[in-house]
C-alpha cells in the first residue's frame, strides 16, 4: 500500500460513512414527531425546557441518562412523583430531604409557581418520549433501601391469576409504582405512609368524625383513595399540601378496574 | 526553533497552561462536594462548579491546540507565519471569550446545555477567533503553496472543528432534536475530528523524536485517521440509544462503537513501530515521555474504556452512571491532554533558546509520573463507584441517595488520587514557568522571546 492508496482510502471511507449518517439523520426527522410525542409540546412545554437550561439542571441531574451524576435521573420523575409532590418539593426542597442525612440537597432555586408548573408540564412530556424502554427498571430517588418497600430482584410477575398475587405483582410494577412512595414495612413513611396493616387503619378512619370520603368498608376506603387520592387525606410532613393528596390521580385512567380491585385485595392482606 | 513566528506559541501555551491549572481547583471542589454536606453550595454549587471544570478543558485544549499549530506549521510550510500580530489579537479575543464564560458562570449566566453552556454571544466570538485562526493558517499555506499531509490532516481536523461548532448555534423546542444535534459537535468533535489533530500532532513528535521516514509516517496516518471516522461517524449512534430515536441506532451504534478502539490502537503501534525502527535516542526525554504515553493511554481510556460501556444491552444498566466518568477523564486526558502536554514539552527548549537536551528534567518527570499515576486511580475509582453503582441503583433498584452514600469510600479515593493528580499538574506548571526557562543558557535569554512573542 502506499500513500496515494492510504489516502484514497481516508476519502473515500469517511465520504461514504458521512452520507450514511446524513441518509438516517434524515429518516430519523420522520420519525422524531411519532416517537417524541412532537404534538404535546405544548408552549408550556417549551418554557419549562427554558427553565431546565436557565437553572443549569443539567450540570447536577441526568435526564435521559444524560447529564451530570451529582443528582437522580429524572426521566421518570413526573410519573413517578407526581405534580403536586413536585410542585411542593420544587418550592422547598429541604423540607423533603436533610443535608446532614443524605449528604447532599438541592438548593432552593427560587422558582416562581409558573416557572415550577412549566418545569413539570416538560418533564412529564419527556417521561413519555419513546426511548425504547429505558431505564430498564425504576430509578429511585431515595428509598428503596429501606425494607419492606418491593425492590431488587427481577421485575416482579404475579404467580397465578389469584386477584392477591396480581395485585402483589402490579404494587412493584412501573407503571403504576406504588412502591416508589410506599413501604409494606410497620413504621417505614417515605414520601407516602406505610400501607403495613393498611386495612385496620381504613376502617378506623372511616369511623372518625373527621372523614368526609364515601367508602363503607375497608375495601372500599383503599379503592377510593386509589382513585381519588384527596377523598381523605392523612396527615403527614410529605402526603398532602395545600388540602392536595402528593399522590398522582389518574390512576382510574391509567389501570383497568381489575387491575385496581387486584391492589385493592392485596393491599387489604398486608398486616 | 527554526522561524522566528514559531514563538507566538508561547503565548498559547502559557494561556493554556494557566487554564488547566485552573481546572484542576475546579475538579477538586466538584469532588469535594460529593462527599458532602457542602457548606458553600449557596454561592457555588456544584453545577457551577462541574460546568467550570468541563468548560476549561475545552477552552484550555483548544488554546493548546491552537498554540501547537503554530508551532507547526512554520517548520511544515518552511515559512514565516502570515500574521503573528493577528494570531496575538486572536489570543486576546480568545481569552476573553473563555474568561467572560467562565466569569458568567460563576453568576448564572448559562445556557445550560451541557457543554456547550456557553452563552451565545460568547459562542459568536469563538466562531470570530476559529475563523481568524484558519484565515491565519491558510494564509501563510497559500503564500508559499507548500503543503504536507502533517499539515493537512491537522489543518483539516481544525477546520472541521470549528465547523462542527456551527450545530451549537442551533436551538430546538423538541428536546430529543437538541440531543441529537448536541452530540455532532460534542461526539464528532472528541471522537472525531479532534482524533485527526491527535494523529497530526503524533505524526510530526514521532517524525520529530524517532527520526523515522516522514513518506512511511504520513502514509499511516491516513490509515489512522481512516480508520477513527469509519467508527466514529456512526459511533455517534451510541448517544443516541434511550433518547427516542429509531431502534436502527441501537444496532448501528453496538457495532460502530466496537471499531472505535481501531484508531487508537493504530496510534499506539504506530508510536510503537516509529520507536522500535528508529530508536529513543532523541535527547528530549520528557516529550517522548508525553507523546508515548498520549498514544499508549488514549488506547486505554478512549478506546477499551469506551468500548467497556458501548455495547447497547451494557449501556442500557451503565448510562448515567459513574461508569460514564471513568471513561471521561482516561479519555480525555489520555488522547488530547497528554498529546497537547508533548508538543509544549517538546516546543519548549526551542522556545527559550535552549538545546532539546534541556527538555528534560527531573521535575519534569515527576510531573508526568504523578499526573500518569493519578489519572490511573481517578480512573480505578470512578471504575469502582461506577460498578457498584450500576449493581446497587439500577439493578438492585436502591434509592439513587443510599447507593451515592453507600459508594462514598470510591469518591474519597477520586478525592485522594485527585490531589496526586494536581501536584503533578502544579509541578508541570512549576517546571514550564520557573525551571524550563533557567535550564540553559542565560536567564536573560527568556524575556526577550517573550516579548518576542507580544508582536
Amino acid at each position: 500500500m502506499n500513500k496515494r492508496q492510504t489516502r484514497a482510502f481516508f476519502l473515500g471511507s469517511t465520504g461514504l460513512f458521512s452520507l450514511v449518517f446524513l441518509a438516517l439523520t434524515i429518516d430519523s426527522h420522520r420519525q422524531f414527531a411519532t416517537l417524541t410525542h412532537a404534538d404535546q409540546i405544548t408552549p408550556e412545554v417549551v418554557a419549562g425546557k427554558h427553565v431546565w437550561h436557565r437553572k443549569n439542571c443539567i450540570n447536577c441531574h441526568t435526564l435521559l441518562g444524560e447529564g451530570a451524576y451529582y443528582a437522580p435521573d429524572l426521566t421518570k420523575i413526573a410519573e413517578q412523583r407526581g405534580a403536586p409532590y413536585l410542585r411542593s418539593f420544587l418550592a422547598d426542597p429541604a423540607k423533603f430531604y436533610n443535608e446532614e442525612r443524605d449528604r447532599r440537597l438541592m438548593p432552593n432555586l427560587k422558582l416562581s409557581a409558573r416557572e415550577i408548573d412549566e418545569v413539570i408540564a416538560f418533564l412529564t412530556w419527556v417521561g413519555k418520549i419513546d426511548n425504547h424502554g429505558w431505564p430498564p427498571r425504576p430509578i429511585m430517588v431515595s428509598g428503596a433501601a429501606i425494607p419492606g418497600s418491593n425492590v431488587g430482584g427481577a421485575v416482579p410477575q404475579a404467580a397465578s391469576d389469584d386477584p392477591v398475587a396480581i395485585g402483589q405483582a402490579l404494587f412493584s410494577q412501573s407503571p403504576p409504582g406504588c412502591f416508589a412512595c410506599h413501604s409494606t414495612a410497620a413504621g417505614v413513611n417515605l414520601v407516602g405512609p406505610s400501607l403495613a396493616g393498611i386495612a385496620a387503619t381504613a376502617a378506623a378512619r372511616i369511623g372518625a368524625t373527621d372523614y368526609h370520603g364515601k367508602a363503607t368498608d375497608a375495601a372500599s376506603y383503599i379503592h377510593e383513595s386509589i382513585l381519588d387520592p384527596n377523598a381523605d387525606l392523612v396527615p403527614g410532613p410529605t402526603f398532602s399540601s395545600n388540602g392536595q393528596s402528593m399522590m398522582p390521580p389518574g390512576f382510574g385512567q391509567s389501570l383497568q378496574p381489575a387491575q385496581v380491585d387486584a391492589l385493592v385485595a392485596y393491599l387489604m392482606t398486608l398486616k | 526553533m527554526r522561524y522566528r513566528t514559531q514563538t507566538v506559541a508561547y503565548a498559547y501555551f502559557v494561556v493554556a497552561l494557566l487554564l488547566y491549572g485552573l481546572q484542576m481547583v475546579f475538579g477538586i471542589l466538584s469532588i469535594a462536594k460529593y462527599l458532602g454536606p457542602d457548606p458553600i453550595k449557596a454561592f457555588l454549587p456544584f453545577d457551577v462548579t462541574k460546568e467550570i471544570h468541563t468548560n476549561l478543558l475545552i477552552v484550555w485544549v483548544l488554546t493548546g491546540f491552537m498554540g501547537a499549530a503554530y508551532w507547526l506549521v512554520p517548520e511544515e510550510t518552511r515559512s514565516e507565519l502570515h500574521s503573528p500580530r493577528l494570531a496575538n489579537w486572536q489570543l486576546g479575543l480568545w481569552t476573553t471569550a473563555g474568561v467572560t464564560a467562565v466569569v458568567g458562570y460563576l453568576f448564572r449566566w448559562t445556557e445550560g446545555n451541557k457543554l456547550l453552556e456557553q452563552p451565545m454571544p460568547v459562542k459568536l466570538g469563538i466562531v470570530v477567533v476559529m475563523l481568524m485562526f484558519l484565515y491565519n493558517i491558510g494564509m501563510t499555506i497559500w503564500k508559499v503553496k507548500r503543503f504536507t499531509t502533517t499539515l493537512g490532516v491537522l489543518l483539516a481536523g481544525l477546520t472541521l472543528t470549528a465547523l462542527l461548532y456551527l450545530p451549537a448555534l442551533l436551538t430546538f423546542d423538541n428536546y430529543t432534536v437538541s440531543i441529537y444535534y448536541r452530540w455532532w459537535t460534542v461526539h464528532l468533535w472528541v471522537e472525531g475530528v479532534w482524533e485527526m489533530v491527535q494523529g497530526a500532532l503524533l505524526a510530526y513528535l514521532l517524525i520529530r523524536l524517532s527520526g523515522a521516514d516522514r513518506e512511511v509516517m504520513e502514509k499511516w496516518l491516513y490509515v489512522i485517521v481512516g480508520l477513527t471516522f469509519i467508527a466514529g461517524i456512526l459511533g455517534t449512534a451510541h448517544h443516541y440509544f434511550w433518547i427516542g430515536v429509531p431502534s436502527y441506532w441501537q444496532a448501528i451504534g453496538g457495532v460502530f462503537s466496537a471499531l472505535e478502539p481501531l484508531a487508537f490502537l493504530g496510534m499506539a503501534i504506530y508510536a510503537y513501530m516509529a520507536i522500535r525502527r528508529s530508536g529513543l535516542a532523541h535527547p528530549n526525554r520528557l516529550a517522548l515521555h508525553w507523546t508515548i504515553g498520549s498514544a499508549v493511554f488514549s488506547a486505554l481510556g478512549a478506546g477499551i474504556l469506551g468500548l467497556a460501556h458501548t455495547w447497547p444491552s451494557v449501556n442500557k444498566w451503565t448510562h448515567g452512571t459513574m461508569i460514564t466518568a471513568m471513561h471521561g477523564h482516561m479519555a480525555f486526558f489520555g488522547a488530547y491532554v497528554m498529546i497537547v502536554l508533548a508538543m509544549i514539552t517538546y516546543a519548549a527548549p526551542g522556545l527559550f533558546g535552549h538545546d532539546q537536551e534541556a527538555g528534560e528534567s527531573p521535575t519534569g518527570i515527576w510531573a508526568f509520573w504523578l499526573q500518569m499515576g493519578g489519572m490511573f486511580g481517578m480512573t480505578m475509582a470512578f471504575a469502582a463507584a461506577g460498578i457498584g453503582q450500576t449493581y446497587l441503583e439500577r439493578i438492585m433498584g436502591l434509592g439513587y441517595l443510599e447507593t451515592q452514600h453507600k459508594i462514598q469510600v470510591h469518591f474519597l479515593m477520586v478525592l485522594g488520587t485527585g490531589l496526586l493528580f494536581s501536584l503533578g499538574v502544579g509541578l508541570f506548571l512549576y517546571d514550564f514557568f520557573f525551571l524550563a526557562p533557567r535550564r540553559r543558557g542565560s536567564p536573560a535569554a527568556w524575556p526577550a522571546v517573550a516579548t518576542e512573542s507580544q508582536g
